[in-house]
């Protein structure tokens, strides 16, 4: 179960944020925003190596005390983060990359509704709510 | 209140000769480097300029009366020895520092030395009492004589050798101990040989010393001993490292950290181990670095940490286990930082920063704590429990109780007492300035490591901590700096947390200027702030233009609202308040753009500009006004709106308006660029307090096109801002006309004539008219202001009028004359003033693109006498010179004149060269031709030049004719020495006779012998020599006649004559068979017409009857 799943546009400005506690929601964004140092990093330098393009997933971005962050980058610059409690030991590297294909293909729904321009914010509920539950693995 | 106990250092900081690097220690005795220069140039070497390469040494001075530490009794049995802590706190030190591995005497003392026996026992002595004074210690002493007497080598010297020997002797040394330092030159190099001396020693004491200790090692029992098995590996580590062998060192250090793990802990020995296992712990870190396993200096650290993690201690004192890790974890990021330095690469997810950021939490937990458990404590206990802390025996133990064992059971108010006296200290302590330093060591490592935005989350984690010790303007500072990125990046909710946060530091330094600004950001829609907080802030506002002292966050606590009221109070004492605010950077509650209307701007008319205005504020909100700056390139301007709209400058929430300013253009802008520089927008009332809101004008991106369409009305995010327009001249009403014949033909005097008619409504001045050539280079194309031609200079100014009445009108012609074809573009400009009563310069430039073509092409031709094309020209033979005029221009050219002139040695054969095709006129494609004779008279390989052909043209219906000449070149041209010629009438008779004659001329100075022969035709029966042979005499002619009588009519064969040279000729001139069948062909005509006889008596021609 993930604690705290986001969408980051290509431009690094937040475009969807989700956390299974609201209160910690800012503290969360911090943590999102430091881990995008790292995304940034991995993005140089595989342009740089020209590893495989068709590898989406960046793998983990940060061990911290408390949390791990996850992230995932689209083809089109558009990262999605997850954060999973360190304690969790249920989700492994497998279960991630399956919770992300899952986001993206949300993702790929929400973009291709036409009520919804592309470079704004996700504030379709539906979509929240697909994302809670991959989020709580019910899906 | 300060306490005496306050000084007792910090149960968490590393000791310092922990943390220094171990060298071996040499004590250096008998010099007196106060008063004796040599002795003190000697030290300077010794102790001074300690580089990298220097060997791993550490020298002291020592007086010669100086006490070591006394040695202790040594232990036969441990049986009974109970330890009463783990390390002696004066252990290292001692090592470090005071006991020497090795002890060098120097003296003063040359080989031939006159006092030689009493200086040598004077030595003998100082090395009897030093050794006295290292009794039991196995300290090497050495002696170095300092000589200023250079000695040869000492197997040479018997002398020298002698008395080393005696110096030994008496000094009870080996041999090997005792060196000559001969002070003089290469001093330095003398130095550094005895210092690798020294430290080869110093090897074998060290190593010695940790030998001895490990010999206790058998006589410990692993219950009752378990402080001693720590004890020992640490010494042996330390001593190891003192003797550079940090792999050993390391080992020895790996089995204490182990022996250490296996002592129970409890809460009154916690601080102990963890004291000690931080101790090794850093060894073993810095080790790790040092044997470059940075990623086992990572592992074990993190062990270390999570074994210890949980191992609190007294639950009343978990601050100084936070201490502690936060100290660990700093400790850690310095070594590793120390690495770096040294060369090892970090990553961006492995680096010294994050150790330091981790420090910083846990020194945060530690505030934390202690503001729980120390916040009742108001007194420091008497007596003082902390008593004696700097003199304790061990490392990390508790003053109170020093070295009892943990199962003694503690006296529990002595407990207590100790416990209150620890946490009145902790409450002493700056916690905000730790957190602060670890916050700056981690900033600037993320800083390296790429990390721009955990770097900009660790600067707001230092704000915070600024603002809770209560440094708002600090706190202000760092928050205000790092809005930008987050802005940038359009962290919505982090802004406006951020806002918050400054928005109340700014209220509590009384920092107007900010509080506006901040509030003016948090007043817009992207900041995500309660209704109620967005309206206690738009309030304040209000107040702060009408001059009183806002409200205050209700959460702040009361006592900080009074000193933030305190420091407001003066900051409104000045009668009006004027701050100027540059909004460029800021997401503001009110959005502006400025554009142009159009992107040029003729200079008499009105410049136009438009600004849209738009709040985003959920009140409303009012401007006393509204201006534009636009910076041109000389100067910028400030354009405000018309104010009679006032009342229209306030503004509901999403309410947008729009405002018009125009102004006129400055006649020196024309063709410059001007540029909306910003809009200012001013709030408040000028007599009290206002302010001027400096908007700069950016582009803005424009929203994609995606976004529904609001037809009547604009919508804000897709107005697109035009920000810079030009300057242009304005459009000139002149009707301007050209008349040319186009192509010019190359040569001629063109002619343009420039007609201009004044359709402005006012008559015009300084009226010019300028041709030039467009971007060329000038030199083919000359422009004349006459048709017969007198070259001018670029710009050609055109005879007019300088002045043109309304409706007048003006004719000027400019000629040009150009000698390459192709196309070339004539500007025409005309400048002019035009009379009204401001007057304006107004140009108008046209273009003429004017193709050059050749009028016509000349050819020429080379013939023969007998019309023949030739190939060749002969010396002195005649031949013609035919050039054809080949018309090309599309227009008429009228031929006034053609004229030849030959070039020697080409010379005319014609008394007057009469042009034959003159007064002709030819239309495209038509030849013109003529014929003129010539005859050369040398010889040459090469083509000869001929002459020059001139044709004087003009156009049909031209004003002046132009002069082409043409160069002609011929054929190359030869000499044979034989000419002929025949002379024959042009026609003749059938049946009448008539006669002709063969000319042959000798042109060499040499006798030419020929056979001649005439071959019979059908047409003619003939009289004269069929058959023989001639001589021709040097430089003569010869005429050979023959009488025809043609008997066919018609272009007849004549009979025909062939020339050949006699066999056996003695010697003639080069004259070979294929010259001659060449001259014949050539030069004799083959056939020739004979009419038929006419009716009647046939008139018998006059030179006929002659020779009848």
């Amino acid at each position: 179960m993930a604690v705290c799943v986001a969408i980051i546009g290509k431009d690094n400005s937040p475009k969807f944020f989700a956390c299974l506690n609201p209160d910690e929601e800012l503290s969360f964004q911090y943590k999102v925003l430091s881990s995008l140092d790292v995304v940034e990093e991995k993005l140089s330098a595989g342009n740089k190596a020209g590893s495989d393009l068709r590898e989406l997933y960046l793998g983990m971005l940060y061990s911290l005390e408390t949390h791990k962050i996850y992230g995932y980058v689209t083809n089109t610059k558009i990262k999605f983060i997850i954060i999973v409690d360190s304690t969790n030991m249920v989700l492994r590297d497998n279960e991630i990359r399956s919770m992300f294909r899952k986001i993206h293909s949300e993702y790929a729904d929400i973009v291709s509704n036409p009520f919804y321009t592309p470079g704004e914010q996700i504030c379709s509920k539906p979509f929240l709510n697909n994302i809670r539950n991959i989020m709580t693995g019910t899906v | 209140m300060m306490h005496p106990a306050t000084n007792v250092p910090n149960q968490s900081e590393l000791p310092a000769e922990l943390c220094a690097k171990p060298l071996a220690l040499v004590g250096i005795s008998g010099l007196d480097t106060v008063n004796n220069a040599t002795h003190k140039s000697i030290w300077e070497l010794f102790s001074g300029s300690r580089r990298v390469d220097r060997a791993p040494v550490l020298f002291k001075l020592i007086k010669n009366d100086h006490e070591f530490p006394v040695i202790k009794p040594k232990r036969n049995s441990y049986d009974w020895y109970i330890p009463k802590g783990i390390l002696k706190r004066n252990w290292m030190n001692k090592h470090l520092f005071e006991i020497p591995a090795v002890m060098v005497i120097l003296y003063d003392l040359d080989w031939n030395d006159p006092y030689w026996s009493e200086k040598m026992i004077e030595c003998a002595s100082r090395v009897q009492s030093m050794r006295a004074a290292l009794e039991g210690r196995d300290t090497r002493i050495v002696v170095v004589l300092i000589q200023n007497v250079l000695s040869i080598p000492a197997n040479e010297d018997s002398l020298a050798s002698d008395r080393a020997i005696a110096l030994c002797s008496s000094c009870e040394l080996n041999s090997g101990s005792l060196f000559v330092l001969p002070h003089g030159d290469h001093l330095q190099g003398y130095i550094i040989r005895l210092e690798n001396a020294f430290y080869e020693f110093s090897q074998t004491y060290y190593h010695n010393t940790a030998k001895n200790v490990k010999s206790h090692k058998e006589h410990l029992n692993k219950n009752t001993h378990q402080f001693l098995l720590v004890r020992h590996q640490f010494k042996m580590g330390f001593l190891h490292e003192m003797k550079q062998d940090i792999h050993i060192a390391h080992k020895h250090y790996t089995y204490a950290y182990n022996s250490l793990l296996e002592i129970r802990i409890v809460d009154t020995n916690a601080l102990e181990i963890r004291t000690i296992a931080g101790f090794i712990n850093s060894k073993l870190c810095r080790l790790f670095f040092s044997l470059n396993l940075p990623r086992d200096a990572i592992s074990h650290f993190k062990s270390h940490i999570d074994k210890f993690k949980s191992r609190i201690g007294f639950q009343e004192l978990v601050f100084e286990h936070f201490a502690w890790l936060s100290k660990q974890y700093a400790m850690f990021g310095d070594i590793f930082d120390e690495a770096v330095k040294m060369g090892l690469p970090a990553v961006q997810t492995q680096h010294p920063g994050l150790y330091y950021q981790q420090a910083a939490q846990y020194a945060i937990i530690r505030k934390r704590v202690c503001q729980e458990l120390c916040s009742q404590i108001i007194a420091y206990p008497q007596p003082d429990p902390l008593e004696g802390g700097n003199s304790m025996e061990f490392f990390g133990q508790r003053p109170w109780r020093p070295g009892k064992m943990s199962s003694e059971p503690p006296d529990p108010h002595l407990e207590s007492n100790g416990i209150q006296a620890v946490q009145f200290l902790e409450k002493l302590a700056n916690h905000s300035n730790i957190i602060i330093a670890l916050y700056g060591l981690a900033i600037s490592q993320f800083k390296t490591y790429k990390c721009p935005r955990t770097r900009r989350h660790l600067v707001l984690q230092m704000a915070d901590e600024y603002y809770n010790s209560k440094d708002y303007g600090k706190a202000l500072t760092l928050l205000t700096h790092m809005l930008w990125d987050f802005r940038t990046e359009k962290w919505w909710s982090i802004l406006s947390d951020i806002l918050q946060k400054a928005i109340k530091c700014a209220y509590l330094t009384a920092n107007i200027q900010d509080y506006i600004l901040l509030a003016l950001e948090l007043l817009g829609d992207n900041v995500t702030l309660d209704i109620d907080d967005k309206k206690r802030i738009y309030e304040n506002v209000q107040r702060i233009l009408k001059k009183q002292i806002p409200y205050g966050d209700p959460k702040l606590p009361h006592d900080v609202l009074q000193n933030a009221i305190i420091i407001w109070q003066p900051v409104f004492q000045t009668q009006t308040l004027n701050f100027q605010l540059d909004m460029a950077n800021i997401q503001s509650c009110v959005e502006i753009k400025a554009s142009f209307l159009k992107e040029t701007y003729e200079v008499d008319q009105k410049i136009a500009a438009e600004i849209y205005i738009k709040s985003t504020c959920p009140f409303p909100i009012s401007f006393q006004g509204i201006s534009v700056l636009v910076n041109s390139p000389n100067l910028s301007n400030e354009y405000s709106i018309n104010r009679k709209e006032n009342k229209a400058l306030s503004f509901q929430n999403n309410e947008m308006k729009r405002f018009e300013v125009e102004f006129m253009s400055d006649p020196n802008n024309i063709n410059k660029q001007i540029q909306i520089g910003g809009v200012i927008v001013i709030m408040g009332n000028p007599s009290e307090c206002y302010f001027e809101l400096k908007f700069s004008n950016s582009c803005g991106e424009s929203k994609v096109a995606l976004t529904k369409q609001n037809s009547n009305k604009p919508n804000f995010d897709q107005i697109a801002p035009l920000i810079v327009a030009t300057i242009v001249p304005r459009y000139s009403k002149l009707r301007v006309n050209f008349e040319h014949n186009k192509p010019a033909l190359l040569g001629e005097w063109y002619e343009i004539k420039v007609q201009v008619d004044n359709d402005e409504k006012f008559s015009v001045d300084d009226f010019k008219i300028e041709a030039n050539l467009v971007d060329e280079d000038t030199s083919d194309v000359e422009f004349s202001l006459v048709p017969t031609g007198s070259i001018e200079k670029l710009p050609v100014t055109l005879k007019t009028p300088a002045f043109l009445p309304l409706k007048g009108k003006v004719t000027a012609s400019v000629y040009l004359r150009g000698h390459k074809t192709g196309e070339k573009n004539v500007e025409v400009k005309i400048t002019y003033t035009l009379n009204r009563e401001q007057p304006v310069i107004s140009i108008k430039r046209e273009v003429i693109t004017l193709p050059f073509v050749q009028p016509f092409e000349v050819k020429t031709k080379f013939i023969s006498f007998i019309m023949a094309d030739i190939k060749k020209l002969y010396m002195g033979e005649e031949f013609g010179v035919m050039p054809t005029i080949h018309c090309m221009s599309p227009w008429p050219i009228e031929i006034e004149n053609t004229s030849f002139e030959f070039i020697s040695p080409i010379r005319s054969l014609e008394p007057d060269n009469e042009s034959q095709v003159a007064g002709n006129t030819l239309y495209t494609n038509e030849d013109g031709a003529e014929l003129y004779l010539a005859v050369c008279e040398k010889s040459s390989e090469h083509n000869v030049q001929i002459g020059q052909y001139s044709v004087k043209w003009k156009r049909e219906n031209g004003k002046e004719g132009a002069i082409s000449h043409t160069s002609i070149f011929g054929l190359p041209c030869e000499w044979i020495p034989l000419g002929i010629k025949l002379v024959a009438p042009a026609h003749g008779l059938v049946r009448t006779p008539m006669i002709i004659t063969y000319e042959l001329q000798n042109r060499s100075q040499q006798l030419i012998e020929l056979d001649v022969a005439m071959e019979a035709t059908e047409a003619f029966m003939f009289a004269g020599y069929k058959q023989f042979s001639i001589s021709i005499l040097p430089n003569s002619k010869r005429n050979l006649q023959y009488n025809l009588y043609p008997l066919l009519a018609g272009s007849v064969a004549l009979p025909k004559l062939t020339l050949s040279i006699p066999e056996n000729t003695v010697e003639g001139p080069a004259l070979r068979e294929e010259h001659l069948k060449d001259l014949l062909e050539r030069a004799l005509p083959t056939h020739l017409y004979v009419m038929p006889q006419a009716k009647g008596n046939p008139i018998m021609p006059e030179i006929v009857k002659l020779t009848i």
